[in-house]
């Protein structure tokens, strides 16, 4: 059934390839001719932001590392932009075995063709197996760009990375669906392995000054940019507000806050506990609250001491993004939802309630230390 | 005149999807499919460049037949042309073959500006426009907000916010776009209009045979990527206490007292 349709990728293609459709290993006479096995080292192109290497490229270093290590290889990284260099050092503090140096005027200015052209020539001299790229806004523009240059597959979002014992091959996985099912993919016939990797998905590894590594500059051609300029360029200040994937506290709100102003009510119990407010999906969808505060597979993996879900449903999806979340608390009105399966405490209510509930019980609580009794 | 093409994916409604949470399983029956929401933004975007400075949309999809329900919602919203790109051949394309034959489909329309939407609510990759500009040697940038075609010098002029900054890029026509999921609200389909695309029903239907590809660079021998298998995600285990009563203000002393004595929050 699967196999009759046409598809733009995604579940059916997934189905057709379960069914047995045997992936045939001839090419498309449009791409290059390579030999698999001169390919080695995990590689991760990293991404400086404002004049530092941004937190997920460090954490790709980390994930890279356990690969690199089966696979018996080394570390490196494509360091590409102007007024980089100094940088790299700081890369083989994080782990990098290799850094390759691109710094060039023409990358002054970041558009996706010219920093993928430059990450796509190191890695085509230096031949890396596997190439990681940050799925930070600009990674994910860049990165299957890089991948289509090299007429190899790219796998957006892995979660995790593996080598198949048997057959040695690099697996890169990824939740397909939602959190229920962990896609294993392989690339058969081409390199590099390509994947992007969410921020903080890992963790950041630990640095160390006396880690000894190799920088080597290289000047590779990179091109002008062809019909795109930059015309204008505001940085956004950055609030002060933590990211809700640092906050230990996350009050979170889903669609059955049924409208904005729900949020304000969380707020208050969030800034109580010094924490922030986050959402489901289907807040993000509905403009209540910003992307960057979205929690799930399509969302942020968030790590907090204690996250509130309230007037979630609790989807796969969602829950995916708190695994690692120390403890849950389901706030729904519903007892049958699906959150307390994923909850460590549960209030089964009107969040109306329950919220401004738990908000006076703390400010009594503080009351009452601050009058010493 | 701006002669736009769009390009838009046929879903499942995964807002509806449902997977039992008990069994992991995936339940798939009645699951209707949509038109991805982030791509009828882009719709919403190409149609308002069309009314404020003349042309055309197209819009295109690669997608089984069902997907011609998909195209036509979109004409209903005012573009003049549909085309499915559907063939057996392009089957089980990851998103490499899938761009391939997208943008192959795109050299032979008379386009000067391809928007896309910012990702699909399936697979959720944001690859397939990058791979399509790739392929056309086209300039491109993602996530944006507004667009201004200046038609003297031949640019589209888009802004656009990223994590830490807004940025105004210029791109040389013709030149791809991606539009950021939120930035319009799409215009809704009359009544009227539903039933006028109906009896026309406009939708082109394209196969291989028209395109001419080789075989080998589409479809699932076109695709560098295979699934090699899938796996349960272990569930996280967890407490689940849930609070025994109707009391609210009991319940939430409950809370904070696990809480604090679990020494999670601090008061
Ligand atoms: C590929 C894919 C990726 C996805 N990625 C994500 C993701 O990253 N993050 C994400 O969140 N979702 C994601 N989703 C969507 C996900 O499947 C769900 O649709 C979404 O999480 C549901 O959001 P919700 O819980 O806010 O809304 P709903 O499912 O509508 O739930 C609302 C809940 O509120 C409760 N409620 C209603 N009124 C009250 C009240 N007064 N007090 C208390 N409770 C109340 C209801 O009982 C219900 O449980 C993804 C889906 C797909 C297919
Ligand atoms: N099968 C398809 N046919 C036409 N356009 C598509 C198709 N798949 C994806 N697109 C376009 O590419 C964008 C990004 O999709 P994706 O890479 O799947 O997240 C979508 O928002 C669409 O605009």
């Amino acid at each position: 059934m699967a196999r009759e349709e046409a598809t733009g990728g995604g579940p059916d293609r997934d189905l057709m390839i379960l069914i047995g459709l045997e992936v045939i290993l001839m090419i498309c006479s449009e791409w290059p001719e390579i030999k698999l096995d001169e390919y080695k080292g995990v590689w991760v192109g990293a991404l400086v932001e404002e004049g530092e290497i941004n937190e997920a490229s460090l954490q790709l270093i980390g994930a890279a590392k356990e690969l690199a290590d089966k696979l018996g290889t080394y570390i490196g990284v494509a360091l590409v932009g102007y007024k980089i260099k100094e940088l790299a050092e700081e890369l083989i503090y994080y782990g990098a075995d290799k850094v390759f140096v691109v710094d060039d005027e023409k990358l002054a200015i970041y558009y996706p063709s010219t920093y993928g052209m430059a990450i796509r020539k190191l890695a085509e001299k230096y031949k890396p197996e596997v190439l990681l790229i940050p799925a930070t806004l600009k990674g994910r523009e860049m990165a299957p760009y890089i991948a289509n240059m090299f007429r190899t597959g790219i796998t957006a979002d892995l979660t995790s990375m593996d080598i198949d014992p048997k057959s040695k091959e690099v697996v890169l996985i990824r939740p397909p669906f939602g959190g229920y099912m962990l896609a294993h993919i392989v690339t058969k016939t081409r390199r590099p392995v390509m994947g992007s990797v969410r921020p903080n998905i890992f963790s950041t590894p630990q640095r160390d000054e006396k880690r000894k590594g190799e920088i080597v500059k290289e000047e590779v051609d990179v091109p002008e940019p062809k019909g795109i300029r930059l015309v204008g360029r505001i940085p956004i200040k950055k609030k002060e507000e933590i990211p809700i994937e640092k906050a230990e506290i996350i009050v979170s709100g889903g669609k059955g806050l049924g409208s904005e102003d729900g949020f304000k009510l969380l707020k208050e119990l969030a800034d109580l506990l010094g924490g922030v407010i986050a959402g489901s999906r289907k807040v993000v969808d509905a403009g209540w609250i910003d992307h960057n505060h979205q929690v799930g597979q399509t969302g942020k993996a968030v790590k907090p001491n204690v996250y509130f879900a309230v007037a979630i449903s609790g989807a796969a999806q969602h829950v995916f993004g708190i695994r690692e979340a120390r403890r849950v608390i389901a706030i729904n009105i519903d007892p049958n939802a699906p959150i307390f399966e994923s909850a460590d405490y549960g209030i089964v209510g009107n969040y109306k309630e329950v919220i401004p509930a738990i908000i006076e019980v703390i400010k009594e609580m503080k009351q009452k230390r601050k009058t010493g009794s | 005149m701006l002669n736009i093409v769009v390009g838009i994916k046929w879903v499942p409604n995964t807002t509806l999807v449902n997977i039992d949470p008990r069994t992991g399983t995936l339940i798939r029956e009645g699951i209707s499919s949509i038109v991805n929401p982030h791509d009828l933004v882009a719709v919403e975007m190409a149609l308002r460049l069309k009314n404020e400075y003349g042309g055309t949309v197209t819009v295109i999809t690669m997608s089984p037949p069902s997907a011609i329900a998909g195209l036509e919602h979109v004409i209903g919203m005012g573009a003049d042309r549909g085309i499915l790109v559907s063939d057996r051949a392009f089957a089980g394309a990851d998103t490499l073959a899938t761009s391939y034959a997208l943008a192959k489909t795109m050299e032979r329309l008379d386009y000067n500006l391809i928007v896309f939407g910012q990702e699909t609510i399936d697979s959720s990759t944001a690859h397939i426009g990058a791979q399509v500009a790739s392929w056309l040697k086209i300039p491109y940038i993602y996530y944006v907000t507004e667009a201004r075609y200046i038609e003297d010098r031949n640019i589209i002029r888009v802004k656009r916010a990223l994590e830490n900054a807004y940025e105004t890029y210029e791109l040389e026509l013709p030149a791809l776009i991606s539009v950021a999921m939120h930035s319009l609200n799409p215009r809704r389909v009359s009544i009227y209009n539903k039933l006028r695309v109906k009896l026309e029903s406009p939708i082109e239907t394209w196969s291989n045979e028209i395109l001419g590809l080789e075989k080998n660079c589409i479809g699932l021998k076109g695709s560098p990527t295979a699934l090699a298998k899938i796996e349960m995600i272990p569930k996280v285990l967890r407490k689940n206490e849930v609070f025994k009563g109707n009391d609210v203000k009991k319940a939430a002393r409950w809370l904070v007292k696990k809480l604090l004595e679990e020494g999670l929050i601090e008061i």
